[in-house]
């Protein structure tokens, strides 16, 4: 043990990966480190991306390294030398093979600390996921094993950069066979962390845990790699017992990635936007994570769950306006709650479905669906309240009123009057900016509520939304429920 | 202890081929502890012969006994390993290793007790007199210091059975002195078998000498038997030189 110990020390010393951990901290820094912390302070988006990029910094390098270390004694000219020495030729390979993943675990473990520790200090609720980080380690193992196979097997002073740029596009490359199929077997690849179709996805790994089910068949297939490729370099040259061990660790380490590959062709997404697989799944994980949500103090409050907490003040003020307008009104909203996103399990995109309008323990509630939940470009907190603003705001009013296709013209009257006071009365400057139309999508006020410019329909909506707010609050109380029911015309409209 | 059992090297009828080159065709020898020359010419299967020793590389046909085990055998092998020192004719070396860590390395590959690693490790770069320089990287070291180094290395197991593929290569006037010096100190405890093409190290530090030619032995015997083959027309500066001309000239007729 002490001469292992003295011989790992030595290869640690005289590593190749070691002059390369300057160079991986760079690139992660490069591409992974301002990437990833340039998202929303949210776990699951950057535990994903923090994956996928950080396995492809370190392919190249890694890979690299490690075949030039397997071919450092045919290129030192010390094949013979070593050959003929009693230590265990496995061992001795095993060795250095040891001290190039240290060193890459090493760079991994330290770049990960950085994004975890930083993000730590930014989100507001949730805890860090582990498992997209643990793919991503057990990725080094099973690079550097492939690196130092192809250096031991083809001890060329071509192999490293071969290998090295091999097993980079084979990598990136790999993903371009997933497709729109939710079964590919290509999902093995230690790059994808979440349905490849949708992409790192902020909906996802906050109501409801994140399903491990797919890092864990990655784990099993990199260990079954790493294993296999271990393995075959002790076929050769070895003692009888020694060899039959290596044939049944290379024959086990093959029936992990094979069947690893297996369980992932039997992946599907699940509701929550994951990828679940029936053989590994546990069903603990799809009760929905407890939480107690952050409200504001508006008049209606609005509850987010404490991870996008930082976007409850914007989000607040987006939807002000309407929420004073109707606050206290027979109909009215209680709270206005966040909810998750659902996915279409059947969609080739999964796109998200919104939620409805329901109950909530007796209480109205209307359930809210931010824009940062749903799949496209991340936003900035403006451009979400924005969002939050022209989609939400008009649909709070017309569940409220009852306004939309078969309801009365004053009832869409009323609604757009309403719908243009969120136009009208804002403290955010941001939204005030996406009012002169700096925000994309931001219908103008003289869309809203689907009325024609002209009309009379319109004309009694403008001359509403003109009354002072407590004159429309006197008179939606006591005409809230006719107006619901069709009974008030245009002309009764003040 | 009777003669057999004081041969560490036993070799009968060893033939190694590659391809259809025939390297070495047929050896017999035998040597017991005390420095063995092997002489020949550029390709007379001197380095083939040893790595056969070595055990870096088997044999086409004949049998082979070292340390009076058959290293055809995985276990035997190790055996022999355990007890072995060779260095290669162009001996590698890993240039951010310092002579330290370098004869350290092959110290713990040669399963050299890991209590006494520090111990041996010191005493092989003391005996090829490189402890001045035992911190400093193989790669700022001269040509003949680093053919020390790797000597070390081949010694720091205290082998039963050393062999050297031209040691003396590289190493000047003085350093090859001390050298024969410690081939015939090593000499004195295991059978060194050194391969060279320079006569004049056989004489120093030999007692038996074989001579080699396309893959055969033509001459075995002392280095002053090896004197008598010579007559008067071969050439050479030394006695030693022109006996090794004369044998050659004779096998070669």
């Amino acid at each position: 043990m002490i001469a292992v110990t003295r011989m790992l020390r030595l290869e640690l010393r005289h590593n190749a990966m070691a002059l390369m951990v300057p160079v991986v901290v760079v690139l992660f820094w490069f591409t992974t480190y301002r990437r990833v912390m340039a998202m929303p302070p949210l776990w699951n988006l950057r535990a994903a991306d923090l994956q996928m990029y950080s396995v492809v910094d370190f392919v190249t390098p890694l890979t690299g390294a490690a075949a030039w270390m397997g071919s450092r004694e045919s290129r030192r000219r010390l094949a013979d030398a070593v050959l003929i020495t009693p230590r265990a030729r496995w061992a001795r390979l095993l060795a250095t093979w040891a001290a190039t993943t240290i060193w890459a675990l090493v760079a991994y473990v330290g770049c990960v600390a950085v994004v975890y520790g930083m993000t730590a200090g930014q989100v507001a609720g949730g805890g860090p996921l582990w498992w997209p980080a643990a793919v991503a380690a057990a990725s080094l193992p099973a690079f550097t094993a492939l690196g130092f196979a192809a250096g031991v097997l083809a001890p060329t002073r071509l192999t490293a950069p071969v290998t090295a740029i091999v097993a980079f596009f084979v990598l990136v490359l790999s993903t371009e066979l997933i497709g729109h199929n939710g079964h590919s077997y290509w999902q093995i690849a230690p790059i994808v962390s979440v349905a490849w179709n949708t992409g790192s996805n902020p909906g996802v790994a906050t109501f409801y845990p994140y399903l491990p089910d797919l890092s864990i068949a990655q784990v099993m297939f990199l260990a079954g790699v790493a294993v296999t490729l271990l393995g075959t370099l002790a076929l050769v040259g070895e003692s009888r017992a020694v060899r039959a061990a290596a044939g049944g660790v290379t024959a086990a380490g093959l029936a992990a990635a094979a069947t690893a590959v297996l369980l992932v062709g039997t992946s599907a997404m699940d509701p929550h936007g994951m990828m679940r697989i029936p053989a590994l799944h546990d069903a603990a994980n799809d009760r929905p994570v407890q939480f107690t949500p952050v409200c504001s103090h508006a008049a209606i409050p609005v509850c987010l769950n404490p991870a996008y907490s930082a976007y409850l003040a914007s989000t607040t003020a987006a939807l002000e306006p309407v929420l004073n307008e109707i606050a206290g009104l027979p109909g009215a909203p209680a709270r206005i709650l966040q909810e998750a996103a659902t996915y279409r399990v059947d969609s080739r995109d999964g796109e998200e479905v919104r939620p409805t309008e329901g109950n909530t323990n007796g209480e109205a509630v209307y359930h809210l669906l931010l824009p940062v939940q749903m799949l496209g470009p991340t936003l900035t907190t403006a451009q979400t309240a924005s969002q939050v603003k022209w989609t939400d705001g008009p649909d709070i009013v017309a569940n409220f009123i009852g306004a939309g296709p078969g309801a009365s013209q004053a009832q869409n009257a009323v609604a757009a009057a309403l719908t243009m006071v969120l136009g009208r009365v804002s403290a955010d400057p941001n939204l005030r900016a996406d009012l002169n139309g700096e925000a994309p999508g931001g219908p103008g006020p003289s869309e809203l509520g689907g009325l024609i410019r002209g009309t009379a329909a319109q004309s009694a909506a403008e001359r509403f939304a003109a009354l002072p707010a407590q004159t429309r609050r006197a008179w939606l109380a006591s005409h809230l429920a006719a107006l619901r029911a069709g009974q008030i015309t245009l002309s009764q409209l003040p | 202890m009777n003669e057999n059992s004081a041969m560490n090297v036993e070799i009968t009828g060893l033939t190694r081929r590659f391809g259809s080159a025939t390297a070495v065709a047929g050896v017999d020898l035998r040597a017991g502890p005390g420095v063995f020359g092997l002489l020949g010419p550029n390709g007379a299967g001197k380095t083939t012969l040893l790595r056969m020793m070595a055990t870096a590389v088997s044999p086409t046909s004949g049998q082979l006994r070292l340390l009076g085990r058959d290293p055809a055998g995985y276990g035997p092998r190790r055996e022999i390993r355990r007890r072995l020192g060779y260095l290669p004719q162009n001996p590698g070396y890993y240039p951010g290793f310092t002579v330290t860590e370098f004869v350290e390395y092959f110290a713990l590959l040669k399963e050299v007790p890991a209590g006494t690693v520090r111990q041996a490790v010191a005493t092989a770069i003391d005996r090829v007199g490189l402890a001045d320089r035992r911190k400093h990287r193989l790669r700022t070291l001269s040509g003949g210091m680093l053919r020390r180094a790797c000597i070390a290395q081949a010694i720091v197991n205290e082998p039963e059975l050393v062999l050297f593929d031209e040691p003396t290569a590289g190493l000047d006037p003085q350093q090859r002195v001390t050298f024969r010096a410690l081939l015939r100190e090593l000499g004195q405890h295991a059978t060194v078998v050194v391969s060279t093409h320079l006569v004049e190290d056989v004489g120093a530090a030999c007692a038996e000498v074989a001579l080699m030619d396309r893959g055969r032995i033509v001459f075995q015997g002392t280095p002053d038997e090896l004197m008598a083959c010579a007559d008067g027309q071969a050439a050479g500066d030394t006695p030693l030189e022109r006996g090794y001309t004369a044998a050659l000239d004779r096998a070669q007729s």
